[in-house]
């Protein structure tokens, strides 16, 4: 087992007992189940809007190039600058250089995963420069020291008693009060200076408009808006999948995304952004860039079988109905993307070998499928991760030879009422000189916080012929 | 700038070796979403549940007492207001503020309000559609008060038609917004808190046309 796969089952088991952590994500996720089947009864038809949104973004992941060229000519054409980096090092350098000539001190950043994944911030403040995340759950992380717990509410983990105690030591020339709207207005006043002397703003993308040329942010609190408006040059970051082919196609993406997202009929602050401030304009960047990252994602496009991984639109759906999300929390995966979208495309873009154990952190059970908009089926993805995991990478021994025996003792009943009376007769002769069930193969974890049940003598088939069907 | 081509055709060769399925435009999506009967019903209805106040009027006069009625409610403080002849006409009845127009430069920091034009309304999500032409970026971000003088005959069914409008202003403008309520976030605990950034109020002069 890799180091990364301990560490993942020390977190996983650690946060499943840990009883607030539990009742903390509980009380958000029914806030949010709540929220999201309001909003799809605003729709006529909800299946529709995701067969509509997932022909889209299969329609754009299948032309690209294209599509990026026309963006990139759009962008350009109106004075902006695209960088197209292959990897985080390129994008965090061109950054970088970025800063330096504009000899920005500091910069205000609205939420964006890719930055996350590039690690841009320390590359920053390595140069002295300070970076403020703008986002109040991403502002509340960064105050932690610690990465965004979910890809939509950063500080899903934490109470209003936590944060309380975080601002009153990390903010409190701005605190004024402990309620919900008072640590708002803390936050409030303390961004709204970093706004204002702020020489540079770093944003995401939640799509990027071919044949408008513009770039999409959807923010509720308008820290996008002050981000990419105030500053004197915007950066945008963004990874290539983002691309879609027709502004009217947010006609549907819109609502889709902000539904899956929060529930909401659509984001607060819906925002294209074509280029720095243009002529006759009274406000708006003198320089404007927009880095185009690969790090991996032409990886996944030309893996036919699991390309459609790049429709993903990052509205957190997956993670909030996962099962195993709720239980061991956004951290223990360890993942820029956590959650079943993470689980499938870490192994494939960060290496299999080292990654693969995500894909078993899934009880098959399907909910994300179901809740995707842009209907990725996942499970099949983390299916396939698993498949790839034990022909390419670490998996053990003993987990090849059982799977071996499982399948051909499933191949016919004979053999399968073989394997039965040897697993029984192997597991009683074991608890009866007083093994504990702790040593017993599969049976450790299951056991570890369950009573181990009495073994039967006899099968399920012996049984059920002998009551003829009746229990 | 270290604008680097290699990288470009690197990433450009990758993708256009890699095997797309095929794929066909999504279609109409006309029937995703519910028909709105009565379009300016359902404006008001969906600016009533994202806490946008509008106000009718059903003349020039009448706006501009609104106007003066909103700005009365205000604190102290100048108010950021888009050059325009109409907005400069309704800020008549308001003429003992201190008036920042446009025309001399961005919005300050510590405008109490900002007045703007729109480009449109939608009535599905209770929108307003900005851009940069109106107040500049700021105009509708800035302060903690946005309000925005609109007339009857700007207001559109949805969003997709909001963006058939938008698409033709994509050459001139800078920026193109969907403005949908008050700044708003529920990063704590799930608890809707308004005025997280941006304005917490917002007010829309609804003028019969």
């Amino acid at each position: 087992m890799s180091r990364l796969a301990e560490e993942f089952l020390i977190a996983a088991a650690q946060k499943s007992a840990d009883l607030t952590h539990r009742a903390t994500i509980k009380r958000n996720v029914d806030s949010y189940d709540t929220a999201v089947a309001k909003g799809k009864l605003r729709f006529a038809d909800w299946e529709a809007a995701r067969t509509y949104a997932a022909r889209v973004k299969g329609e754009a992941v299948s032309n690209l190039a294209p599509l990026l060229e026309e963006f990139e000519r759009k962008i350009v054409a109106r004075g902006g600058h695209v960088y197209w980096a292959e990897t985080a090092d390129d994008a965090r350098q061109y950054i970088c250089d970025v800063a330096r000539k504009n000899n920005v001190k500091t910069v205000v950043k609205s939420k964006s995963m890719v930055t996350e994944e590039i690690h841009l911030l320390p590359a920053l403040e390595k140069l002295g420069i300070k970076v403020w995340e703008t986002d109040l759950g991403e502002l509340i992380v960064q105050l932690r020291n610690e990465p965004p717990y979910h890809i939509v509410t950063p500080a899903m983990h934490l109470t209003r008693e936590q944060i309380r105690d975080l601002f009153q030591q990390k903010l409190p020339d701005d605190m004024n009060g402990e309620s919900h709207q008072e640590l708002v207005a803390a936050a409030r006043r303390f961004l709204r200076r970093a706004f204002f002397a702020a020489e540079m703003g770093i944003s995401g993308a939640n799509f990027l408009v071919a044949d408008a040329g513009m770039v999409a942010i959807s923010t509720n609190e308008g820290n996008g808006r002050l981000t990419t408006s105030l500053p004197r040059v915007h950066v945008v970051v963004t990874g290539i999948e983002k691309v879609i082919p027709r502004l009217e196609d947010l006609g549907v993406l819109w609502p889709v995304l902000a539904t899956s997202g929060t529930g909401q009929p659509i984001t607060t602050y819906s925002t294209l952004i074509g280029g720095p401030r243009a002529e006759g304009e009274v406000d708006g960047p003198e320089e404007f860039h927009v880095v185009l990252l690969d790090n991996g994602r032409t990886e996944v496009l030309a893996d036919e079988e699991q390309q459609e991984l790049l429709r993903c639109i990052r509205c957190g759906a997956c993670l909030n109905k996962c099962p195993v999300y709720r239980s061991v929390g956004g951290h223990a995966f360890n993942t820029t993307y956590p959650g079943p979208i993470g689980s499938a495309l870490t192994p494939i873009v960060n290496g299999m070998k080292d990654w693969g154990h995500l894909s078993y952190a899934c009880s098959l059970c399907t909910a994300c499928d179901s809740v995707c908009p842009v209907k990725i089926k996942l499970s099949g993805h983390l299916l396939e991760n698993r498949r790839k995991y034990v022909s390419e990478g670490d998996a053990k021994t003993s987990e090849k030879v059982g799977f071996s025996v499982f399948r051909w003792a499933t191949a016919g009943p004979r053999r399968f009422a073989l394997l039965g009376w040897f697993g029984r007769k192997i597991t009683r002769a074991a608890l009866a000189i007083g093994m504990s069930p702790h040593a017993l193969g599969p049976l450790a974890s299951w056991t570890k916080y369950r009573a181990m049940p009495d073994v039967p003598k006899d099968s399920f088939r012996a049984l059920w012929e002998k009551n003829d069907g009746n229990f | 700038m270290a604008t680097s081509n290699a990288g470009r055709e690197r990433i450009l060769a990758r993708i256009r070796k890699a095997r797309g399925h095929e794929a066909s435009a999504a279609g109409a999506a006309e029937a995703i979403f519910p028909l709105i009967p009565d379009p300016m019903q359902r404006f008001l209805a969906e600016c009533e549940a994202n806490l946008t106040r509008v106000h009718r009027a059903v003349s020039n006069v009448q706006s501009a007492a609104i106007l003066s009625q909103i700005v009365s409610e205000l604190p102290a403080g100048a108010i950021y207001v888009e050059d325009d002849p109409v907005l400069r006409r309704l800020c008549v009845s308001i003429e003992e503020r201190k008036i920042l127009l446009s025309s001399e430069g961005r919005a300050p920091e510590d405008c109490v309000a900002t007045l703007t034009l729109c480009d449109g309304l939608v009535a599905q999500t209770g929108s307003i559609l900005t851009s940069s032409r109106h107040g500049g970026r700021g105009g509708s971000i800035v302060a903690p008060t946005h309000i925005v003088y609109a007339t009857t005959d700007q207001l559109l069914p949805d969003v997709t038609s909001a963006l058939r409008l938008a698409a033709r202003d994509t050459e001139r403008a800078s920026y193109i917004g969907l403005i949908s309520g008050s700044s708003r976030t529920a990063d704590i605990e799930k608890i809707l808190v308004q005025g997280a950034h941006g304005p917490v109020r917002v007010d829309i002069i609804l003028e019969q046309r």
